[in-house]
């Protein structure tokens, strides 16, 4: 059995409704692990006034309804939790992988070219550098359950663009800074998109809408644009699930 | 019974209700009504669940006409409500007969109105809600001609002199206006703004036309942020006070992402966040500074106040058979003038 090295935290105010628990380990592995262990503790507890946890790097907001509970209420409860996790067995949890094919560059990927500018390096490099690696899920974040994860090895971290558009369709593979993502639902963005996949990412008309969870991992895979329309229309599934062209 | 409400004149309105709580673990916003008081309010009038959905009304004139007795009840910012020409009181159950127009018209010192139906509306729901959530596509805008189906039929209830209004439940209705006060705690990251976090309490701020259901962007003096490090990504609270621009400062609200990179300032108390919801374009508002402890504090106080009208409603209602359809139809109008 392997035990969670369960990172040091500290509780911060976060208006009356909410509480942000920071891991503050100098090891970004524990400290991750930690809040996601810790969101995982809450949920399952389904403690009535607790509304839910968000789980993203370092950090976790829980959110409570505050008539039927309190603020140090929670915090007492959030520290019996992280108590709880030193005794939790991580050796359970094995994550599912993912196959996401893309195509990179073009009306698919406009910025592209520009990443590879920045980065004085070619756009084949960039391409190289995003599928030559495994994405771990670390996070769900917005829009719409985005899959957040470390980004591909860059020379540079990629600035967000200077004017964010108005609409990123859905299937937009974008990085920024050190951190890559898929947009599950057409959304303003200000991240540069190197490409699309023309899987479904999202389906409200089932439960998980996203069907990855913080933990999972994501492999990108580069097809031509001709290969686009074979995919139109499939849902992303975990690898052992899958049947695709 | 059923009944149908058909949709004439929708203007800015959509069905919601609380909102989504088990959204921000899957990266979904809460969303649901903006005033949270006004929603809460209306559905207790009409002898609602709190969380049942409803219709939220924004800015815009909205009439309806329905296929069969009804019972309403309007809240939310001051406006004309009329039933079949007759004026009717807002923040009052109101009866409507079949056929019968409502009409909602001139909103103002305010921008959201909530209408609730007795018996409720049916509505799809997402992860347990019916609020629309605009990223995801999900939702029910109500359009020309939308058809809204009500599970409950309520005889009319009428003073049988001068159709005077028959019920005065007389809850305290929120203060409405364009000079705004707003209460927020300080934020996790307040630290990080240094002596200029002070210009949010000491500063005036107008309401952007720019703002929305996931934030408010006001102008005015700004603080500025001493460092200058990038932030991890984190879920940030409705009501989150950020600085992400030289422009403006943004508030979000309830369909705000719930990840964010911008340190968070100050956070808007739940009773801020209703205030916030009925501010119009050009609104000023100013912060005031509060504790946790005091913000619950308020917000438990309110609350009571729904609970004290939830009983007053209980006890009208049960007295008309209202809910207990066996009673009704043999009591005589008469029973409750």
């Amino acid at each position: 059995m392997s035990v969670l090295t369960v990172a040091p935290t500290e509780i911060h105010e976060c208006g009356d409704s909410a509480l942000r628990v920071v891991a503050i380990s100098e090891a970004s592995e524990d400290n991750w692990l930690t809040v996601h262990r810790l969101a995982d503790w809450l949920e399952s507890c389904g403690a009535e006034g607790l509304h839910g946890a968000v789980p993203t790097y370092d950090s976790v907001l829980v959110e409570f309804d505050p008539i039927m509970v309190s603020a140090r209420q929670v915090r007492a409860f959030v520290k019996l939790g992280l108590l709880e996790l030193h005794h939790a067995d991580e050796s359970a949890k094995a994550p599912r992988e993912f196959d996401v094919p893309v195509v990179y560059g073009g009306e698919y990927g406009p910025d592209l070219e520009k990443v590879a500018e920045y980065q004085g390096i070619s756009t084949e490099e960039v391409i190289r550098f995003h599928t030559g690696k495994t994405y771990t899920v670390r996070c769900l974040g917005a829009p719409a359950g985005s899959p957040m994860m470390d980004g591909p090895a860059f020379p540079k971290p990629v600035p967000r663009l200077k004017d964010p558009r108005l609409s990123v369709p859905a299937g937009a593979v974008a990085v920024a800074g050190r951190q890559a993502v898929i947009a599950p639902a057409a959304a303003p963005g200000g991240w540069c998109v190197i490409g699309q996949t023309p899987l479904s990412v999202l389906n409200i008309r089932r439960e998980p809408l996203v069907p990855y969870k913080p933990g999972d991992i994501l492999r990108f895979r580069q097809i031509p644009a001709e290969a686009f329309s074979d995919f139109a229309g499939m849902d992303l599934v975990p690898l052992e699930l899958e049947a695709r062209p | 019974m059923s009944g149908a409400i058909l949709v004439q004149q929708p203007g800015n309105s959509v069905v919601t209700d609380l909102g989504r709580f088990r959204g921000p673990r899957f990266g979904l916003p809460v969303n649901g009504a903006l005033d949270q008081y006004s929603a809460r309010a209306a559905n207790i009038l009409a002898g609602n669940l709190d969380n049942h959905p409803l219709v939220e009304i924004t800015a815009l004139d909205f009439r309806m006409t329905a296929n069969t007795d009804l019972l309403i009840a309007v809240t939310g910012a001051p406006l004309t409500l009329t039933v079949g020409g007759r004026p009717c009181s807002q923040w009052e159950p109101v009866s409507v007969r079949a056929g019968e127009s409502v009409s909602i018209r001139g909103i103002h010192r305010g921008l959201r109105a909530y209408l609730a139906v007795h018996g409720s509306l049916e509505a799809e729901t997402l992860l347990g809600s019916a609020a629309p959530d605009t990223v995801v596509g999900f939702g029910l805008q109500l359009r020309e001609g939308t058809t809204l189906v009500t599970r409950r039929s309520v005889t009319p209830v009428r003073q049988p002199y001068f159709d005077l209004p028959l019920f005065r439940l007389g809850l305290e209705r929120p203060s409405m206006g364009s000079d705004l006060s707003v209460d927020v705690t300080d934020g996790p990251d307040v630290a990080e703004f240094g002596e200029s976090g002070e210009l949010l309490f000491t500063s005036e701020y107008a309401v952007s036309g720019r703002s929305n259901h996931i934030g408010l962007r006001l102008g005015g003096e700004l603080p500025e942020r001493t460092s200058s490090g990038e932030v991890l990504s984190r879920g940030v609270p409705v009501g989150a006070v950020e600085v992400p621009s030289r422009e403006e400062l943004l508030v979000l609200h309830r369909g705000r992402g719930v990840t964010a990179g911008y340190p968070v300032l100050a956070v808007v108390t739940s009773t801020g966040l209703d205030v916030l919801a009925q501010a119009r374009p050009g609104d000023k508002v100013r912060f005031r500074k509060t504790t946790v402890a005091e913000a619950t504090a308020a917000h438990r106080r309110s609350r009571a106040q729904l609970e004290t009208l939830r009983e007053s409603v209980n006890t009208v209602f049960g007295l008309l058979g209202i809910g207990c359809r066996p009673q009704w139809q043999d009591l005589p109008v008469a029973a409750c003038s």
